[in-house]
């Protein structure tokens, strides 16, 4: 299936209505209503502490427009099993099971979850939102912090390389894994709908553009997604567990080659987070990312 | 009507498996934990075979089993799962949002004490200190009580004006692993008494979306805190009418299903304790009357909902309480106690109360033990 940029101006059910919670440039918020809104009639949304419990709005004016479970920030994937095994029993296995919440939850807290459920092949997709930091609770170092950016915990820049949770995922044989970016979303809603056409456990990550916690200006989110393909900072992919094998996604083909890529400072640039880097934090940024991209190339 | 049975002989976890097959639970989550275990793999075994119709989840946690039963739940399909212990402690927080969601999970919870050091033997620390989470408790003291209280549990916890979840509680081993007899009725029977889980309060439809566990702000959170005591106030009377439905039907019961009153109506000590020293206590019971004391007992069945009325009621007719606790609130006392000593102050009960903590990490506590604790209380 393609998505066309006539699809995405033509979302048939509004998932998410007006008087939502989320900042100005928020690429979580735009990357739901694209991919949840592709599906709006027929999903059953879990989502765990993250920024996405917050933006949906409160009490009797929640801006979701789709059945909503919030759970606790390490639930959300057994939650979700446990719906996708009910709704078995009840026949309606149409109804697709999404987990949407950051990498707070998908990186650290709630992992082993992910991964059980992972292993166990639920029928679920779970849709990890990165914007590299504990959005919601002030901006903290998260397992998905990219090295180098100054977080609430890490005032002199993260020092820990990120957490590769696409290829742990792979590892455990999820049924299909794919990266995707706010900058590209008919390549996101593309990958989104294969996803949930397919039975047991998928996985996406979404860079998700965070103007408050990456300093950066809300009218630059697309800008500063697009470079990250462009740098190399996020490998377009997707990988079916049929054939083994990933495959880079259109938007991303050029920059496998390490000398198309944009230099990463045109990136780090435009965010507060990131302004300042030291010459021996972007050395091992850059290699941080090469290390992600030497473990793809093993499944090219 | 004749009541058809089948005279067991089963372990406490084989009582509890059953009740839950009877009940056909549709989604059913595990994660082992001794003494719990044997409960989870005897209900894979049924759902292998055939004979139970459930999604089995094995899952990855005692977080994740209680999730996955909330995500049913939410689903509007009956659930079951059953922990112990630390088992329990690793679901906390999911424990508590199950009862303030007002989820009706049941979840017999086998009472193992809690580490460290390592020991796999009963108290009542594990459940005790999940009194506060929202949930039914009823602590039960054999093999056929169990049995009866995991089976009604579905029917109270269920009905649409109190939706809780609810934790039959059973002592680790002594009633988990002991073999002894129990009058189990037919599975058609059983089924027929419970009814299906027709009208559930929450349900997930995507025509009618909604959000559950959304932001909340102060003027809906606490309305939600008031409607579960409320709830909870519902419950202590339909624990009542559910037991003596099924006593009409099986024809058993336990007191009034809140608290079990033994021997004598009026007596110069009573012995307040739970679970399987409650059963202990009636043999203790026994036998001081034969040395010619004047004593009797209740014991506590339901700890959540806590039966005031009752206690109050035993207080006012005798003239000293003896409360057995098998647990401890440290920095105060055994919780049945202060609770006891709580509601005796609230309605202007002067009737003298004395605890003795006892059991703790497994302690055996024969009836030999609770009759010279009785004798010694008597003097005092």
């Amino acid at each position: 299936m393609t998505v066309t940029q006539k699809d995405l101006l033509s979302i048939p059910k509004k998932a998410i209505l007006k008087g939502h919670f989320a900042c100005a440039g928020c690429g979580s918020a735009l990357a739901f209503r694209h991919a949840i809104g592709s599906i709006a009639d027929k999903v059953i949304l879990v989502v765990p502490a993250s920024c996405a419990s917050v933006y949906q709005g409160s009490g009797k004016g929640v801006a979701f427009n789709v059945p909503t479970i919030n759970t606790a920030f390490a639930a959300s994937d057994a939650v979700a099993s446990g719906i996708s095994r009910a709704m078995k029993k009840k026949g309606k296995e149409d109804l697709k099971v999404v987990v949407w919440g950051g990498d707070g939850s998908a990186a650290d807290i709630g992992i082993a979850t992910e991964i059980g459920a992972c292993d166990r092949q639920e029928n679920i997709l779970h849709v990890m939102y990165s914007n590299n930091v504990y959005g919601n609770t002030g901006g903290q170092r998260s397992g998905d912090t990219m090295i180098g950016a100054k977080t609430a915990t890490t005032p002199d820049g993260n020092t820990i390389p990120r957490k590769m949770v696409p290829f742990i995922m792979m590892a455990n044989n999820a049924r299909y894994v794919a990266t995707a970016t706010v900058a590209y979303l008919e390549d996101l809603v593309e990958k989104f709908q294969k996803a949930i056409s397919l039975e047991g456990f998928k996985f996406m990550q979404i860079d998700s553009p965070c103007p408050p916690n990456w300093r950066s200006e809300s009218s630059d989110s697309i800008k500063i997604a697009r470079l990250a393909v462009q740098t190399g900072i996020w490998p377009l992919f997707e990988w079916n567990r049929d054939t083994g094998k990933a495959v880079i996604s259109r938007p991303g083909k050029k920059y496998v080659e390490t000398e198309n890529r944009t230099p990463i400072t045109e990136w780090t640039n435009l965010q507060g987070r990131l302004k300042s880097i030291t010459a021996e934090q972007l050395k091992e940024l850059k290699s941080d990312t090469e290390r992600q991209w030497d473990f793809l190339r093993k499944f090219l | 009507m004749t009541v058809v049975h089948e005279t067991k002989s089963l372990t406490g976890n084989d009582a509890v498996a059953i009740a839950a097959l009877y009940a056909k639970p549709e989604v059913v989550a595990a994660y082992p934990i001794t003494p719990q275990t044997t409960i989870v793999e005897k209900l894979s075994q049924f759902v292998n075979e055939g004979k139970l119709d459930a999604e089995f989840v094995i899952v990855e946690s005692e977080h994740s089993a209680l999730a996955a039963c909330m995500g049913a739940a939410w689903s509007g399909v009956r659930t079951f799962t059953a922990t112990s212990s630390q088992g329990l402690l690793y679901m906390a927080e999911n424990v508590f949002w199950t009862g303030y969601g007002r989820l009706p999970i049941v979840m017999p919870v086998v009472n193992r004490c809690l580490a460290p050091g390592w020991n796999i033997w009963p108290d009542f620390q594990d459940s005790m200190a999940f009194r506060d989470a929202g949930w039914i408790q009823i602590y039960t003291k054999n093999n056929q009580e169990v049995f009866d209280t995991t089976l009604q549990a579905f029917k109270i916890s269920e009905a649409k004006e109190i939706s809780l979840p609810h934790m039959p509680c059973l002592d680790g081993f002594v009633i988990s692993h002991t073999t002894a007899q129990a009058d189990i009725p037919t599975a058609e029977d059983s089924y027929e008494f419970v009814g299906p889980y027709s009208d559930p309060v929450v349900e997930i439809d995507v025509d009618n979306p909604w959000a559950y566990g959304a932001m909340t702000g102060p003027d809906q959170y606490s309305q939600n805190r008031k409607d579960l005591i409320a709830a909870m106030e519902r419950a202590k009377k339909k624990i009542v009418i559910v037991h003596k439905e099924y006593e009409e039907r099986f024809g058993r019961s336990y007191g009034n299903g809140l608290i079990e009153p033994y021997g004598d109506e009026v007596a110069d000590l009573t012995i307040l304790s739970m679970g399987t020293i409650g059963e202990e206590s009636q043999e203790a019971i026994d036998r001081l009357k034969e040395e010619g004391m004047s004593v009797n007992a209740a014991r506590v069945r339901t700890f959540r909902p806590f039966p005031t009325e009752d206690i109050v009621n035993v207080a006012k007719k005798n003239h000293k309480l003896l409360v057995i606790d098998r647990s401890a609130s440290f920095g105060h006392d055994g919780q049945l106690r202060i609770e006891v000593e709580s509601v005796l102050k609230r309605y202007n009960v002067d009737t003298p109360v004395v605890g003795r903590l006892m059991g703790l990490g497994g302690e055996d506590v024969p009836y030999s033990m609770i009759m010279n604790e009785v004798k010694k209380v008597l003097k005092e």
